[in-house]
């Protein structure tokens, strides 16, 4: 066993989501000789904010995977209580349990090894539908969406729209 | 805040923006830490006779007494890294070498093994990496199967490769991973019994999610009952602490058969006996 187990482990699931892709995202390789870092395209999911929308991110994976978690990144601007500014994804599943910087510790689900990069978007997906302000990464989107939810929404729609605008003209 | 966390899933990144995050230096040094140990102590360590328990406890005089009395009945240790996951290393390396030798333990326990996984797909983990766990586990498993119980062959061989392989982290912190997934199943079947042995108001599955499943947890009783009953294999665990008397006791799970594993518990850890 030469080629660590990360590796061989990114490559069966990155064959195996091309053969059979899961609805809601695509994902693919950064750069084709880097199993480590992907890339991912999230379509915003149906009836929430964010419909319509396709976000792109970034997932940085570890060479210890599936022991320890990768780390997600937004490329395209999107504003979400628990997305920071600069694009870094908070989600408790991205955490190792004993990572306690962020202090969520009891009640939320950790990183654990059976993780694949499906689950991770799927909840990745459902933080966008529904997320968390009692410990946003983005302390003004969380704020906006707690007591100006329309102003929040424009914001949003925004995002969105530039998005989508992008894929029409330049089909990115 | 800390009330505020307790039921949140996400992260409060810039609430305490500026100031420096205490709780990131702590992390910083605990990595630090865990790295130092993971440079300076295999993850299987050779065996050493007894003795050099004695040398580890020279100026302790409660500790030396019970070095003494557990020399009464074990010749060698074999010390494993202490990452958190020593219980299941220690364990499954024991097993796996006492299996070399027990053809007819050996039969039974790869039937438990080879059904395992389709218990666990079914209890609902991703059939993908439970796969992926399970096919390393069984590939060491099938290499012990090969020599297992032939005294025609010197087993010199099996045990190296077996001592390498669990030095090998890849191969080593999967079967802790399958072995975790394994005790999680077990204690997921019979949520009705262990929830008795759960603390808190926790469930069953938020337990196993929280303390069984996540790698560099600290394995508790609760661990070595669940895995025992769904391995069907006796352990003896002797447990050395500084508590009153001179003797080390032992607790058998299950009890009433005979131990075919027999580890040292020393408060945060545990090593291999050999008799």
């Amino acid at each position: 066993m030469s080629e660590p187990q990360s590796s061989l482990l990114l490559k069966k699931q990155l064959a195996e989501l091309n053969k059979n892709p899961v609805e809601g995202f695509s994902a693919g390789l950064i750069d084709d000789n880097d199993i480590y870092r992907w890339e991912v395209l999230i379509i915003g999911p149906p009836d929430t904010l964010y419909e319509g929308g396709f976000f792109k991110a970034h997932l940085y994976f570890p060479k210890e995977y599936p022991l320890r978690p990768p780390r997600m990144k937004f490329v395209t601007e999107i504003w979400h209580p628990n997305i920071e500014k600069n694009g870094d994804v908070c989600i408790s599943i991205l955490h190792e349990p004993g990572d306690d910087k962020w202090g969520y510790e009891k009640a939320s689900e950790r990183w654990l090894p059976v993780h694949t990069v499906e689950t991770i978007l799927i909840s990745v997906i459902s933080m966008l539908a529904d997320p968390n302000d009692e410990s946003p990464a983005n302390v003004d989107a969380a704020k906006e969406w707690r007591e100006r939810y329309s102003d929040f929404k424009k914001k949003v729609a925004r995002c969105v729209r530039k998005k989508r605008m992008a894929r029409v003209i330049f089909g990115v | 805040m800390a009330d505020d966390a307790a039921s949140s899933s996400t992260c409060t990144g810039n609430l305490v923006d500026n100031s420096i995050n205490q709780d990131e230096l702590i992390m910083k040094q605990q990595r630090e830490i865990e790295k130092e140990i993971s440079e300076s102590i295999p993850l299987v360590g050779e065996i050493e006779p007894l003795s050099s328990l004695e040398k580890e406890y020279n100026e302790d005089p409660i500790y030396l007494l019970k070095v003494k009395d557990l020399s009464a009945k074990y010749k060698h240790i074999r010390r494993t890294r202490p990452d958190g996951n020593c219980f299941f290393r220690a364990f499954s390396y024991a097993y796996l070498e006492h299996l070399l030798t027990d053809r007819q333990e050996y039969e039974k326990f790869y039937e438990i093994a080879k059904n395992s996984k389709d218990i666990l797909v079914a209890l609902g983990f991703p059939q993908f990496t439970v796969e992926d766990f399970y096919e390393t586990f069984m590939e060491v498993v099938l290499r012990v199967g090969d020599k297992a119980g032939d005294s025609s062959v010197s087993l010199d061989g099996i045990r190296n490769e077996l001592h390498d392989k669990f030095n090998k982290q890849g191969y080593s912190d999967y079967i802790v991973v399958y072995l975790r997934l394994i005790t999680s199943g077990q204690l997921q079947t019979q949520h009705d019994f262990y929830q008795n042995f759960i603390e808190g108001m926790r469930t069953v599955t938020d337990f196993c999610r929280q303390e069984v499943e996540p790698m560099y947890k600290e394995s508790d009783h609760i661990h070595i009952i669940a895995l025992s009953n769904a391995l069907n294999v006796c352990v003896r665990v002797k447990y050395m602490d500084r508590g009153e008397g001179s003797q080390v006791i032992a607790h058998d799970f299950p009890e009433g058969s005979k131990p075919l594993v027999h580890l040292l518990y020393r408060p945060g850890h545990y090593d291999i006996l050999y008799a």
